[in-house]
């Protein structure tokens, strides 16, 4: 498969990452801006920066159609930037009322709301009010015992996955009475008004939910969780038993992200710094690979002749008698450091074509799945 | 009214939302309550096992059934069951023996037990070999019984029957602790650094 496309942004950690609609600009959560990078040939170009936010931006995603920016960050707040006439960016401020760092915020597909994840057991989902001109946010609480990680919507923009560090995945409905159209049924339940707890699922061990994600259709859950393990829910119906729960342990480091590529694959990336692929369906699921070419690294030769005289050069320069082989300053992975964000970048016929992975080490990855 | 010092209130303990309200053990997921009669029992038909040469039945019947939910006096009991276990049929020698054991022997061993692992018996066998590895350090530490670990006291008296096994240092040791780590290598080199992740985030501790 094609090498992927390797971004070296800068030397500090991405907390998130968004491309707009046409691919053609990156927003990059760098401290406490964001970073917007246009593409010029095959590069990314510096091309504005939003300021506006006191401490560390841990959330950014960009509106696909309206083109709309939203950003979360530890101080509590989150802002809606819009594009205007000249270029220029103007923030709005959204008072989410929450009292611990906001975690994550995604736009729901039809924009028309947001879900911000945060420390204080809340998830505030939050819609525009047009008589006050004002985004407006709504509490969901119980039964949240601790830390909301990660949000992730389902296609009808009604129903919400959000992963705790109190080991538990759930699905929430967040229909709003005037913003949203009552959806359709679905195996996750008929009426469905604000708050209800559509599901809560949890693995054996309890490990702290890195992230979440329904698949395509919405008719399945996954979820990645600190104990190395990815789950993926199927369920059967409203108040019934899932007709599935299948649970993979990995003998890798935890996942921090995953993403469903299509009905029966998803892609995850962590702390291995590798992105992995797990396929199956209903009746079972296992890791099939990686994304990443076997190979020593990529640009280093071949086997190379080991002359007693390289030997001792490199024991006397380098202070170890290796030689190439041994060069082990760099990790074998494209990403030098864990991956925090895996995200959808090209989708062809119901199934994603290329991913973009951001990590801790300032790298933005294009790959083709 | 006077008289009372309103400072000392502990206003987040009448504040219903706040952190010092919030009982972190529901958070843990739900374990069978195991007694430790049960326990006891079960500890019996390992040592018969173990007794009989047959450690890897006995190994086996360990990892199946976890004490989870029994009480840290238990849960010491199956973890001192096991610590004479490891490098085979228990042995009436003492530390400096141990040590001179041939390493490829205790190696061997662990190769042919691992292979009849599951990953959820392996995970299991992981925090048990952590566990041990921690008693270890206890006992070097505090040789006297630390009060502030709950009291626990690794002697004999924990094991009853194996009082000529005991008399060796459980993973206090040199002997007991490279045991530990020999299994711990081949165990990683089989189920790689997810099991080690498990062990640490699993909240049903062994």
């Amino acid at each position: 498969m094609p090498a992927p496309e390797v971004h070296h942004l800068f030397h500090a950690p991405i907390a998130d990452h968004s491309f707009s609609a046409d691919r053609s600009t990156l927003a990059v959560a760098r401290d406490n801006n964001v970073e917007l990078y246009h593409r010029s040939g095959n590069a990314f170009k510096l091309q504005d920066e939003l300021r506006g936010h006191d401490k560390t931006i841990t959330g950014v995603d960009i509106a696909p159609r309206s083109g709309r920016i939203v950003t979360c960050s530890q101080d509590r707040n989150a802002y809606v930037w819009e594009p205007s006439q000249n270029g220029e960016w103007k923030p709005t401020l959204v008072l989410l009322r929450i009292n611990r760092a906001a975690t994550g915020v995604r736009w729901c597909p039809n924009e028309t709301k947001f879900a911000v994840g945060s420390g204080a057991r809340i998830i505030a989902v939050c819609y525009f009010e047009e008589e006050n001109d004002w985004w407006v946010s709504k509490h969901i609480k119980k039964p949240i015992r601790s830390t909301v990680t990660s949000v992730a919507w389902h296609p009808n923009s009604v129903l919400l996955a959000a992963g705790s560090t109190d080991g538990h995945a759930r699905v929430f409905s967040s229909f709003v009475k005037g913003i949203d159209e009552r959806p359709e049924p679905c195996v996750w339940g008929e009426r469905l008004p604000f708050n209800t707890v559509c599901g809560e699922y949890l693995n054996p061990t309890a490990g702290w939910v890195h992230d979440v994600a329904f698949s395509p259709s919405g008719d399945a859950l996954a979820f990645c969780s600190h104990d190395s393990s990815v789950t993926i829910v199927y369920p059967s119906g409203p108040e019934q038993p899932p007709q599935a729960v299948i649970s993979i342990a990995t003998q890798l480091l935890p996942f921090a992200s995953l993403l469903w590529s299509s009905e029966t694959e998803v892609v995850a990336a962590g702390y291995d710094c590798g992105v992995y692929r797990l396929s199956g369906d209903a009746n079972g699921w296992q890791l099939t690979g990686s994304l990443e070419e076997k190979k020593e690294r990529p640009g280093m030769p071949e086997q190379r002749e080991e002359s007693a005289l390289n030997m001792f050069r490199s024991m006397d320069l380098k202070g170890r008698s290796g030689g190439a082989a041994m060069d082990d300053t760099k990790l074998k992975t494209v990403h030098q450091n864990s991956i925090n964000t895996v995200r959808a970048f090209q989708e062809s016929g119901g199934q994603i074509r290329k991913i973009s992975t951001g990590g801790v080490d300032g790298r933005v990855v294009v790959w083709d799945v | 009214m006077a008289d009372f010092n309103w400072r000392t209130i502990n206003i987040d303990a009448l504040d219903p939302e706040s952190a010092y309200n919030f009982d972190l053990s529901t958070l843990t997921p739900t374990v069978q309550p195991t007694s430790t009669q049960d326990v006891q029992t079960l500890n019996g038909q390992i040592r018969q096992l173990l007794r009989g040469g047959n450690a890897e039945g006995a190994l086996r019947g360990g990892l199946e059934n976890v004490p989870y939910g029994a009480d840290e006096q238990g849960k010491v009991d199956r973890i001192c069951l096991y610590l004479p276990a490891f490098p085979g049929p228990p042995h009436d020698v003492d530390n400096r023996m141990s040590q001179s054991n041939p390493p490829n022997r205790d190696v061997a061993l662990t190769a042919t037990h691992i292979q009849i692992r599951g990953s959820e018996l392996c995970d299991t066998l992981m925090k048990y070999l952590y566990k041990g590895m921690g008693q270890g350090s206890n006992t070097a530490a505090h040789p006297s019984g630390n009060t502030g670990a709950g009291g626990r006291n690794l002697t004999p008296q924990a094991t009853g029957g194996f009082t000529q096994a005991s008399g060796r240092n459980f993973g206090g040791g040199e002997g007991g602790m490279s045991v530990f780590l020999s299994w711990h290598e081949k165990l990683v080199e089989m189920v790689g650094p997810g099991s080690i992740v498990r062990v640490m985030s699993d909240r049903r501790t062994v």
